[in-house]
């Protein structure tokens, strides 16, 4: 589980988020939402670490993200996959090798070991005969699917994912989002995803935090969030003729 | 004060490239890729530019020493110092900025702005010594390498093209080349191009480390890199010959 209370972080004297507390549960599937700018990106990046926050706490069940020095940040890194918005595969790798690395970083086993690993992860995100191809070779939907192999590739507790289905067609979009349910299902993993869709918060979303000019502004389950009163909220969810037309 | 807060910051990311790789066997890996993506790469760059600016001095030498008091080695002579003192050091770090500065510079600016840097950070990996110190460490053993094939090559474009044009005999350039030569000066050359090799590949570094924004921004650190190694080369160029030459 991972703890975050009251937490802030800014830039150059700029506020960005402040005094944002959650839980997020272990085997769950976490959705961050909020308009572009609200300061998703950088609570998410302030959680895993990514950025240091100015202020309040961060526990990775139990341990203080602010107590820990270098080394036993650097470990607990390697119990977190991050998937960033547009993949962040490295260029020069190949597929295969992309989901290689942390492996080739962090794992004392032997080639065999490490290629059965690289295959399951390939496999678990329903990549075929791509492991030669390079990232510049690949659709957006399979960058994607390659960036969530590479950050299971060491058994994470921990999955972050910014804005995972962005650039995406909806239903290549749907196939990503429930790509990740089903993998924090199955591995018990604690899943925090950053996101602006709301078909990935009615889809896969167990919890939603709302973030709303830097603050948090509610809180809820997917079922909670279409009834919700909150103004901010509602003006979110409902801003296309689509959704308003849905909800009247 | 935003020069202090550069100077600042390049030192914070020298103190992070210089630390302990966190798998030798991939480091190393990584440095003989890099020696010949940044190095061998350059072959033949240096190959050209050192056999024509050679031809050319030999023959600008020859042109403007029309006293007959001047014996005709001098040209040989002066060309082999030119070569070796600033041309193949200094010079030939300026141009080759261009091409290896920009290269860095863009290829790091390109990781960092599509969150590859972050990605490695991400992992519990120490980005910049990652990235960086390979390109250090190759470039450092091939540049002044380089620097040495440039210096002779200078000298063969002199040998063939001061005969061919006429403004010298092959006997007197020979002799010339090999007239008073001091091997210390072999050794300032690699010195500098040590020096040059690493104010190149870590102020690119720097440049593309902390870009901030898209491919604009690239663009423009690539440029900020060549331009601001060109200037401390060439600071340095003035200091290492006050200090080695005095």
């Amino acid at each position: 589980m991972i703890a975050i209370n009251n937490i802030g972080k800014s830039f150059g004297g700029k506020q960005i988020i402040s005094g944002i507390s959650s839980t997020f549960e272990n085997g769950k599937t976490h959705l961050i939402i909020g308009q572009s700018g609200s300061g998703k990106t950088v609570l998410l990046k302030t959680i895993s670490g990514l950025y240091q926050a100015d202020s309040g706490a961060i526990d990775f069940d139990g341990r203080s993200l602010m107590d820990m020095n270098q080394k036993e940040q650097k470990l607990l890194r390697q119990e977190i996959g991050m998937v960033f918005q547009g993949g962040a595969l490295f260029d020069s790798l190949s597929v295969a090798d992309n989901v290689r690395f942390p492996l080739d970083m962090f794992w004392d086993v032997s080639e065999a070991e490490k290629r059965d690993r690289v295959d399951f992860c390939l496999e678990r995100v329903k990549i075929v005969d791509a492991h030669n191809k390079f990232p510049a070779e690949l659709s957006g939907g399979m960058q994607k699917r390659v960036a969530i192999a590479r950050a299971i590739a060491l058994n994470p507790k921990y999955l972050f994912c910014d804005e995972p289905n962005s650039g995406l067609d909806p239903v290549t979009a749907i196939v990503i989002d429930n790509l990740i349910a089903e993998i924090t299902a199955e591995f018990g993993i604690t899943t925090i995803i950053n996101t602006h869709d709301m078909n990935s918060v009615m889809e896969i979303g167990e919890k939603i935090l709302f973030i709303h000019k830097g603050h948090k502004e509610w809180e809820g389950s997917s079922k909670e969030v279409l009834n919700t009163e909150n103004e901010a909220l509602n003006s979110f969810i409902f801003s296309s003729k689509l959704t308003a037309q849905l909800k009247k | 004060m935003r020069f202090f807060e550069h100077i600042g910051k390049y030192l914070f990311l020298l103190r992070k490239i210089f630390s302990k790789p966190e798998r030798f066997k991939i480091f190393m890996k990584q440095v003989l890729q890099e020696i010949e993506l940044l190095g061998l790469n350059s072959i033949g760059l240096v190959v050209i530019i050192s056999l024509f600016s050679g031809a050319v001095i030999t023959l600008q030498l020859g042109y403007n020493m029309d006293n007959p008091f001047l014996p005709s080695y001098l040209i040989g002579m002066g060309n082999r110092e030119t070569m070796l003192l600033e041309f193949s050091s200094t010079i030939l770090c300026l141009i080759l900025t261009g091409k290896i500065g920009s290269q860095v510079a863009s290829e790091i600016g390109s990781m960092r702005v599509t969150e590859q840097i972050d990605s490695l950070e991400m992992m519990g990996i120490n980005s910049a010594n990652y990235l960086i110190l390979p390109k250090v460490v190759a470039v450092l053993l091939i540049l002044p390498l380089l620097s040495i094939v440039s210096a002779f090559l200078g000298i063969a474009g002199g040998l063939v093209a001061g005969p061919l044009a006429g403004v010298v005999k092959i006997a007197d350039y020979i002799e010339g080349i090999t007239f008073v030569f001091k091997p210390f000066y072999v050794f300032f050359a690699v010195v500098k191009t040590f020096v040059f090799s690493f104010i190149m590949v870590t102020i690119s570094s720097y440049f593309g480390y902390n870009v901030e924004g898209g491919a604009l921004e690239v663009g423009k650190a690539s440029t900020n890199a060549v331009v601001t190694s060109s200037i401390f080369i060439l600071i340095f160029d003035l200091i290492l010959t006050q200090l080695l030459l005095q």
